[in-house]
């Protein structure tokens, strides 16, 4: 699934392993997540958009 | 969703979660099959009297049974049934489908064996296959049970 976390993640100077650690997840996850290998679940969709301060749309709603 | 006693032990990351429990699975799988292999060479036959084979062939019974408990008490046997009429006429199917299984087990037992030929043969072959039809039958009925009960709490009016 593509999405636009890593932009939203940059915007927020935050690194991947910053970002997991506030969301509880691995760095790994997240990298996967960015490069749109792995799905993640909605309960996580939505910590990380609280995270980076997004909305769901911001963040993965394709145009 | 509710989680398994297994989740205990895993990691709280979702995506090493479910790949994890997806090489849990896999090794369950492979696990079964040495089993099964295992089984054959040590027996010849499934009926035979090795003490390895027939603790293999209770080990990939156990490998069978558990996940099959499992299904059936978690109730997502039948997702769709959620009224009367409906719960109704998936008993009917399922009485068939045991009766079916009788049938076929009465008749390939036949075939291979031979017609029994006195009281104790009729029983040894009827006994078993009706056993058989009733575990298939219980394992359908609870599976679909459990799922109505589930459906009609999922149910939005």
């Amino acid at each position: 699934m593509r999405n636009r976390i890593k932009i939203a993640r940059v915007e927020k100077s935050l690194t991947q392993a910053q970002l997991a650690k506030k969301v509880n997840v691995t760095r790994q996850t997240i990298g996967l997540i960015e490069k749109g290998e792995y799905n993640p679940t909605l309960r996580l969709c939505i910590s990380i958009a609280k995270a980076l301060d997004k909305t769901l749309d911001d963040l993965y709603w394709e145009e | 969703m509710e989680k398994s006693w297994l989740s205990k032990v895993l990691p709280n990351d979702e995506y090493k979660e479910k790949r994890i429990l997806y090489f849990i699975a896999e090794s369950a799988v492979i696990l079964a099959i040495l089993l099964l292999i295992f089984a054959l060479i040590n027996n010849y036959s499934l009926y035979g009297n090795s003490t390895t084979g027939t603790t293999a062939l209770l080990s990939l019974g156990f490998l069978i049974a558990y996940p099959l408990i499992r299904h059936t008490l978690s109730g997502i046997g039948y997702t769709e049934v959620t009224n009367e009429k409906r719960y109704h006429k998936e008993i009917k199917a399922i009485f068939n489908r045991s009766l079916t299984t009788l049938v076929l087990i009465l008749i390939t037992h036949t075939l291979m064996a031979g017609i029994p030929s006195n009281v104790t043969e009729i029983f040894d072959l009827i006994g078993p296959a009706f056993f058989i039809s009733l575990v298939v039958f219980m394992i359908s009925y609870i599976s679909l049970k459990k799922s109505f009960k589930k459906n009609r709490e999922l149910l939005d009016d």
